[in-house]
């Protein structure tokens, strides 16, 4: 470990940290434009200019380009380095237009952040400003205005070494310079969400949030992707149980800083046409839970298949395994994809596996003895209730299943087809765990209330066990994960609390090692 | 002995009307007075925005010409009148008649409907022992001309708290049974302070009739019971004690709406809440007019007794009719000037309340016109004369002038001292329940106790001295 | 704790309440006398036929005021919205793709019930589209619906007022104060 001094504080980081993220971990907060952990250092924008010790007394250096070794020491609060922010925001801010008031940054914005902490000048411009291209329609996600941008080439950058598609370039010289593309050139790839993301000013925003809300007025809660086995974290921004955006949530073992479009856009299916909300029997609206329990009761239980949902949450597949286990119900899992998935995979964040549970799924169903696709294709004939928990089995086995009872949070063939459907929370309405393709069992929170009738799967489930006369005691999906992770050997150990923001990955397989981790 | 009996009859009916209405007649020119003279007090115009639409006098011949001719008025035949607020105490009573009566179910019904018509009968009934005049061809102006009439205003005013005792308790509320409360103490503590003060005047007059205590003050002013010695103080006793008796400021401890919201009649809405309005007027009228006829002469006009009225009644009217000339050319010419005020100014040219000024002026000249005609009737001799009916031996027109004057000079006595209780309102601010005690007990009582004895000493001094 | 002292014992004649009593009487009755004389006096404003000359600074009803060409100046900011203490300002904002200001109110309305006339709104606006010098303080509805202001009445709530409810500089503009631009502008 390497000992470095930020502003006579002495801490230990591991050597070759980069100073801005070792100060962050001091407490001391480094201003910055174009540095980012997850790009290339530019050193272009010179707002994290410190002070360092050398043996010829101190120098100005940026942070972003300096590793931390034994022996470092900077200064951040000296009053050359005040100077030195202050006139980098007033060199910053000759050019930029006062948008604030129909700019979507504004509220996240560094250059608002920034002048009201370290700039508080006044203007001294005279000469009238450079204006440039404005409202550019750059790509399906991004509109780009060149007059806010600040040249700190980030997006560059995401485009070289990222996305390694390389549009955006910065051309022209001097103030003219400007952010732009070659002529009939349009952004072509899926993580165009990431440029507004990684953009400190308003240049790039995005099109989806355009003018929906101000940033201020959105509460922020941690929360998983379920777009695909990824599983890349997420911050659901939200303000009075409308969800507005999904932004990409860092952690450097899954995503990183990024997330992909189709990700982000899925925020439109919480509150969507496609939303179940109430419940259905026969087509006809009526009490589902009484109504399943009912045709469970009068077929009886060998006659019944509880089918685990790979896009459910661990709590929801434990508690449907208990009311299998309870009841003397067949259990089957089946693997696949939802209709209308788009089975894209680039080897980067976006999987062919579109589930966000398979794995969890899939270790649930081996622990319970759970029988496969084609095990439950076999035994269908005998089967008078299949429950089919968040999959769209119809699509899934490609066939048409007697009994269907379907919790579901949306409308698919299975739903359309089923004969119960009762309607199950959206992940941003619920506390739950995902485990992801790399085995990695990650937390996903309440950001809003379940619309209409819905309620979590879990506590779906539970309320499913009561009618038929059992106890499961999983509506509490704290209880629920508790008495999962003591049962299932490889979650042994793992609680709420300890699988923190990032997530724990399963302890590893005692012998035959699962196929889906091996990735 | 049949034609006496229906005669009898239809006096008895005639004094009770005459006593109801001489009451209840003052009481909205009170409640006008209490909100004008509050305002006036207070630095502000108070109540002047109720208008009463009617026919302007100066108009009728226009409108008779077009109505006769057929035509459709081509003009607002009418004028919007305010007369200084006075149309909104006839616009209470018309709101207090058709608001909602509401009887909250947890009163005690039947107490609480009678305690208002309690209140309003007993302030009515104090009135029928106080004389209004002399004699009116030979009939008794006084509704009981009972002997112990003072002792029956004594006894009625008793009787007075059990209205509000009864509105307080049975609203049964805790508020309502505090205002009853008190003003149950407060009346059984200054009612000796008025007893005792009017002991001085049973003792100086040697009666208790109040028609016999008015007679005996006719002639000079200092014929007047204030101006006896001890007289004065008892008169501040007995008026005091009033203030206390009739629950107003600084006694209004019974209401005390700082504390007690309203006091006993919380509970109480539309009429029977007017019923309570009305009886605090009625009290203070009845105060009044017992005040005028024990200290201050009651009926009798100042230096001029009955006998004289009738004897230069043609000599009086002549002096009221062309003295009062002058005093309405002035209100008529006041009423015109009025028409400048900013107000006018300020509101359309063909708003209806642009006439009033005129109107008004119309309505002084006339008096003034009216009462030169009564001038001339008394110059040329007529009342006494060819206009004085003569009935059982007696000449109408000089009984009517002094009926007539002596009811002006009670009712202006009852008015100055209506007006004191008005004044007294708008001026001091009310006692504390100790204050109160204190003073009805500690101070009043002892005083009124020696003024007794005093009275009673000089009345014997005097008899050994004179007699 | 001892008891403090009362601060004045009282004279007999105070004591005895009777020369306090009239010497209030005799102020009160100066009042009265006065205000008789002379009844203009009196401050009180007869209110619906007189009005009081509002002053410039007084917070009447909101209006939106409109640029030359026409559009209303507001760019749902929300910064209004957002500084408002009831809460009372709800805008919806929108994209007109020909306005070079990009992004406009599609509603914005005002519950007047609310509002607490603070005038917090007009302090925040970065783009002066929002004032409260109409000197409006009539504001009233039969029903709560009406009292909510939409963005077309408060463009046109200037329509057809008494001149003094305008702007009070625009017919002295040398009386205006530094800095001071009138709404009014000439439409070019």
């Amino acid at each position: 470990m390497a000992k470095v001094k930020i502003n006579d504080v002495e801490i230990e980081v591991a050597p070759g940290t980069n100073m801005i993220d070792a100060a962050q971990q001091a407490g001391v907060e480094i201003p910055h434009y174009c540095y980012h952990p997850h790009l290339s250092i530019a050193g272009n924008c010179r707002m994290c200019t410190v002070e360092t010790e050398t043996p010829r007394g101190p120098v100005l250096e940026i942070a972003c380009n300096m590793q931390a070794r034994d022996g470092l020491a900077i200064r951040t609060d000296g009053d050359r380095v005040k100077q030195v922010r202050k006139s980098v925001m007033e060199f910053l801010l000759v050019n930029h237009p006062l948008d604030c008031p129909i700019c979507d940054q504004s509220g996240e914005c560094r250059l608002q952040d920034y002048y009201m902490d370290h700039a508080r000048h006044d203007s001294r411009g005279v000469e009238a400003k450079v204006s440039k291209h404005k409202r550019q329609d750059i790509g399906e996600q991004i509109l780009l205005d060149a007059e806010r941008c600040v040249q700190c080439s980030r997006c560059v950058r995401f485009g070289d070494e990222v996305t390694h598609t390389g549009e955006l370039r910065l051309m022209n010289r001097g103030d003219h310079t400007e952010i732009g593309m070659f002529p009939g050139e349009r952004l072509n790839h899926d993580y165009q969400g990431n440029l507004a993301d990684i953009c400190p000013v308003g240049a790039l925003t995005a099109k989806d949030f355009r003018f929906e809300r101000r940033v201020w007025y959105l509460k922020e809660t941690d929360g998983v992707c379920t777009g695909c086995s990824t599983g890349c974290n997420i911050s659901v921004c939200h303000q009075e149980g409308e969800v507005f955006r999904y932004l990409p949530r860092r952690n450097d073992e899954v995503n990183k800083s990024w997330m992909c479009d189709p990700g982000r856009l899925r925020h439109h299916e919480v509150g969507g046409l496609e939303r179940l909300l109430k419940a259905r029997v026969n087509g006809q609206p009526g009490d589902g839970v009484a109504a399943a329990a009912a045709s469970i009761k009068a077929v009886g239980a060998p006659k019944v298949a509880l089918v685990l949902g790979t896009r459910a949450s661990n709590e929801a597949n434990w508690a449907l395994a208990q009311l299998g286990k309870a009841l003397g119900a067949r259990l089957y899992w089946v693997a696949g994809n939802d209709a209308g998935a788009i089975e894209k995979s680039d080897g980067f964040l976006m999987d062919a596996d579109k589930n966000p549970n398979t794995l969890g799924c899939r270790l649930l169903a081996e622990q319970s003895g759970a029988g496969d696709a084609e095990a439950l294709k076999a035994a269908l004939p005998e089967l008078a209730v299949v429950l089919a928990l968040e999959d769209d089995l119809v699509t899934r086995l490609g066939q048409a299943i007697p009994g269907l009872v379907a919790l579901a949070a949306k409308e698919s063939p299975t739903t359309k087809a089923a004969a119960v459907v009762i309607p199950v929370a959206h992940p941003v309405e619920m506390d739950c765990t995902y485990t992801n393709k790399q085995g990695r069992v990650q937390r996903n929170r309440r950001a809003t209330n379940p619309l209409g009738d819905a309620a979590p799967a879990y506590a779906v489930v539970d309320r499913l066990a009561a009618a038929l006369g059992k106890s499961l005691g999983t509506q509490m999906p704290v209880v629920t994960f508790l008495a999962l992770s003591r049962a299932v050997p490889r979650m042994n150990g793992l609680d709420y609390k300890s699988l923190g923001p990032g997530g724990k990955l399963l302890a590893p397989a005692p012998a035959a090692a699962l196929g889906g981790e091996a990735k | 002995m049949e034609d006496t009996f229906w005669i009898d009859f239809a006096v008895v009916v005639g004094r009770c009307v005459f006593a109801v209405a001489f009451v209840m007649n003052i009481v909205p020119l009170l409640i006008w007075g209490e909100r004008k003279g509050a305002a006036y007090i207070q630095d502000r115009p108070g109540p002047n925005r109720a208008p009463l639409p009617l026919p302007h006098p100066l108009d009728t011949p226009k409108v008779l010409f077009q109505l006769l001719f057929g035509q459709s008025p081509k003009f607002k035949p009418y004028v919007m009148v305010r007369a200084a607020g006075l149309v909104h105490t006839l616009n209470d009573v018309v709101k207090l008649a058709f608001k909602e009566d509401i009887a909250p179910g947890h009163v005690e019904k039947f107490y609480w409907f009678i305690a208002p018509v309690i209140a309003m009968t007993i302030a009515l009934c104090t009135f029928a022992v106080v004389p209004f005049g002399d004699s009116f061809l030979g009939y008794n102006l006084q509704v009981s001309s009972m002997d112990g009439g003072l002792l029956f205003v004594l006894a009625m005013t008793s009787l007075g708290v059990y209205g509000i005792m009864l509105a307080g308790w049975s609203s049964n509320n805790r508020f309502s049974l505090l205002g009853g409360l008190r003003s149950s103490a407060q009346m059984v503590s200054y009612e000796l302070a008025m007893g005792l003060s009017a002991v001085v005047v049973f003792l100086s007059a040697g009666s208790v009739s109040l028609a016999e205590i008015s007679q005996q003050q006719a002639g000079p002013i200092w014929n007047w019971n204030v101006f006896s010695p001890f007289g004065a103080l008892a008169f501040i006793l007995f008026w005091v004690s009033a203030f206390a008796e009739t629950n107003r400021t600084p006694f209004d401890l019974p209401e005390g709406e700082a504390e007690l919201v309203a006091g006993y009649h919380t509970e109480y809405s539309s009429f029977r809440f007017a019923l309570f309005f009305m009886a605090e007027y009625a009290n203070m009228i009845v105060a009044a007019a017992v005040t005028a006829t024990l200290f201050f002469g009651g009926y009798n006009v100042p230096f001029i007794t009955g006998q004289m009225l009738r004897e230069h009644a043609d000599l009086l009217v002549m002096l009221a009719g062309f003295g009062a000339v002058p005093a309405f050319l002035t209100f008529a010419v006041i009423a015109i000037k009025r028409q400048s005020r900013p107000f006018y100014q300020s509101i359309p040219k063909d708003d209806p309340r642009q006439r009033e000024p005129l109107f008004f002026a119309s309505v002084w000249g006339g008096a003034a016109v009216a009462h030169l005609g009564l001038g001339l009737l008394g110059a040329l001799g007529m009342i006494s004369g060819p206009l004085g009916v003569e009935i059982n031996g007696t000449h109408l027109g000089p009984e009517v002038v002094a009926f007539v004057a002596q009811l002006t000079a009670l009712s202006v006595k009852v008015l100055i001292g209506c007006w004191i209780f008005i004044w007294v309102r708008w001026t001091l601010p009310r006692f504390r329940y100790d204050q109160l005690m204190n003073l009805g007990w500690r101070y009043m009582l002892p005083l009124s106790l020696a003024n007794v004895f005093g009275a009673a000493a000089w009345i014997i001094v005097k008899q050994a001295l004179f007699a | 704790m001892p008891l403090p002292k009362p601060q004045k014992t009282l004279s007999f004649a105070e004591s005895s309440y009777l020369v306090e009593v009239i010497k209030g009487m005799v102020l009160t009755m100066g009042h009265l006398v006065k205000n008789i004389i002379d009844q203009d006096r009196f401050r009180t404003v007869e209110y619906p036929d007189v009005r009081k000359p509002m002053t410039a600074r007084y917070r009447g009803a909101h209006r939106l005021t409109v640029r030359p060409d026409g559009h209303v100046k507001c760019v749902a900011c929300m910064c209004c919205p957002t500084v408002c203490p009831a809460k009372c300002i709800t805008i919806i904002a929108g994209e007109d793709p020909s306005d070079p200001a990009e992004k406009f109110p599609v509603e914005f309305d005002i519950d007047m019930l609310r509002c607490i006339y603070c005038g917090f709104c007009v302090e925040a606006c970065p783009k002066d589209a929002i004032r409260m010098d109409t000197k409006i303080y009539e504001i009233n509805a039969y029903t709560r619906q009406d009292m909510v202001h939409n963005k077309s009445y408060m463009i046109n709530l200037m329509d057809g007022l008494k001149p003094e409810a305008e702007d009070v500089y625009r017919h002295d503009p040398a009386a205006a104060p530094a800095g001071y631009t009138s709404d009014e502008e000439p439409v070019a």
